[in-house]
């Protein structure tokens, strides 16, 4: 990692590597245990050409009641330079009842760069009862392959406002998990073959589609966040191994 | 003349009057005759159709209820409105990019297909009957594959450019849409002609609500929070058989 610039209570750790493998494995660490009212997370990651990391946060990203009525802001901004490859998986965002976010997520990648990249949204702190309690969810996530934008995937979840387990919506889904993917060698991915693969129980959802390029999305609508997360992560480690 | 002025500024005395070709305009280019292929789509309810989750009027009416206001409200709608200011402008540049997030909002391959299709089928259709300027331009972006050519898109440029007031424009684009999905569910639940004409009737009240909700929204507020069907959209790609094309 040739520059680190970090500011409490956000951290990157040192770059770690798995024996011969030349992926440099950084750690984002959150030390302050959440964000709360009016709270702003910036975080810009850049790869150099050819280069190739995997980014790992170390726990959830906890929302807390906005008690002030501010609203906590997350920027993830992401560039890609040819042929470099990023894998990020990502834990889940929580939001506590009455928390206000906001989450602007921006990939600028090379048309020959790889990215994977996952995140899982719960719907507050569930074994507490704590489901679509918050105030508002607002994410802007978008993929920009050479300048054209290929993905835009906007959530404007107010619970307060409007029922979200409407025919439609999320029914009586409650995470939401997404993955996306765009490589050269997305072409080559069998998305019917991975589809059917697919698990499909009680309470669980889930879709694969091609956008626009070269690119992949998978999406998940669960009950049960652990049965989404296992299915999540076998399809995730599929894709890796695919491009 | 300060009442006069005071008036042209009023929302209700401009925007929501429509002349009588203006009118006629818009009722063709959403008969079921007009030849885009609209009734062809279904953007993901044959999925819910074949999961036998839509089996009642109410049901549908539920369905289209959410996709109106938690789809196309906060999507296309916006879109058209955007695409519209744009066209008057004649802001080439703004109309390029509504037109590559109207592709980029779209994620399900088969509904972003539909939107293309449609366009396309759309200005084909249009063109021939001696359509303004600025329109054949687009036409030229599509035709040289500079651009995909979304309907949204098309159809707010074709809207600003025939004397149709934005209001109207959305509105009849909501109320069309919604009429298709109705006519495609008669088709394939199946239901009965009348229960059809009674889930349309129960749904026009919602349209011109959503129709003056668009028009308070602005490119900030596009989202889709109706993720059970665009994940609809998804699977129908790979569904055994089907009656339509999305």
């Amino acid at each position: 990692m040739p520059h680190v610039f970090q500011q409490p209570p956000l951290k990157a750790s040192r770059e770690l590597y798995e024996g011969k493998d030349p992926t440099a494995t950084v750690y984002i660490m959150e030390s302050s245990g959440g964000m709360v009212a009016g709270d702003r997370n910036d975080i810009t990651v850049k790869l150099a050409p050819n280069s190739s990391v995997r980014l790992v946060q170390q726990s959830a990203l906890k929302i807390y009641p906005s008690h002030t009525g501010d609203t906590c802001v997350q920027t993830i901004n992401v560039e890609l330079g040819e042929q470099a490859r990023l894998e990020w998986m990502p834990e889940v965002i929580i939001p506590f009842v009455d928390a206000k976010f906001r989450a602007d997520t921006t990939l600028r990648i090379a048309s020959d760069a790889t990215i994977l990249w996952g995140e899982i949204v719960a719907p507050g702190r569930e074994k507490r009862g704590e489901i679509f309690n918050y105030q508002s969810f607002h994410t802007n996530f978008k993929i920009f392959v050479e300048d054209e934008l290929i993905a835009f995937d906007s959530l404007h979840f107010s619970p307060k406002e409007a029922a979200l387990s409407d025919i439609g919506v999320l029914e009586d889904a409650m995470y939401i998990g997404s993955i996306w993917l765009v490589s050269p060698k997305a072409v080559d991915v069998d998305v019917r073959a991975i589809q059917e693969t697919l698990r499909v129980d009680a309470g669980l959802k889930s879709g694969m589609t091609r956008l626009e390029g070269n690119a992949i999305h998978c999406r998940w609508l669960a009950v049960d966040q652990w049965t989404m997360q296992e299915d999540m992560k076998r399809v995730y480690a599929l894709l890796a191994a695919n491009v | 003349m300060k009442q006069l002025k005071d008036d042209s500024n009023n929302h209700s005395n401009t925007a929501d009057t429509l002349t009588d070709l203006a009118l006629l305009r818009l009722i063709q280019i959403h008969d079921s005759a007009f030849p885009i292929g609209s009734f062809t789509q279904t953007y993901g309810m044959e999925t819910y159709i074949q999961e036998d989750v839509i089996r009642t009027k109410e049901d549908l009416v539920a369905y289209c209820t959410s996709f109106l206001f938690q789809n196309l409200v906060r999507g296309d709608a916006i879109l058209i409105q955007e695409a519209y200011a744009a066209a008057q402008e004649q802001d080439i540049e703004r109309l390029l990019y509504l037109e590559q997030l109207c592709g980029a909002i779209k994620l399900a391959k088969e509904s972003r297909e539909a939107s293309v299709k449609l366009g396309r089928q759309f200005i084909k259709t249009v063109s021939p009957l001696g359509t303004d300027g600025f329109l054949t331009d687009w036409k030229a972006r599509i035709d040289s594959k500079e651009i995909k050519g979304h309907y949204a898109i098309l159809y707010g440029i074709y809207s600003a450019t025939t004397g149709v007031s934005a209001h109207h424009a959305v509105m009849t684009y909501l109320f069309a849409s919604l009429n298709g999905l109705v006519q495609n569910a008669v088709r394939a639940v199946p239901f009965g002609q009348t229960t059809g004409v009674q889930a349309t009737y129960e749904l026009i009240g919602q349209v011109t609500e959503a129709a003056k909700l668009v028009a308070t929204l602005t490119e900030t507020d596009i989202s889709n929070n109706a993720l059970g069907i665009e994940l609809a959209s998804m699977k129908h790609e790979y569904l055994f058989s089907r009656l339509f094309i999305s």
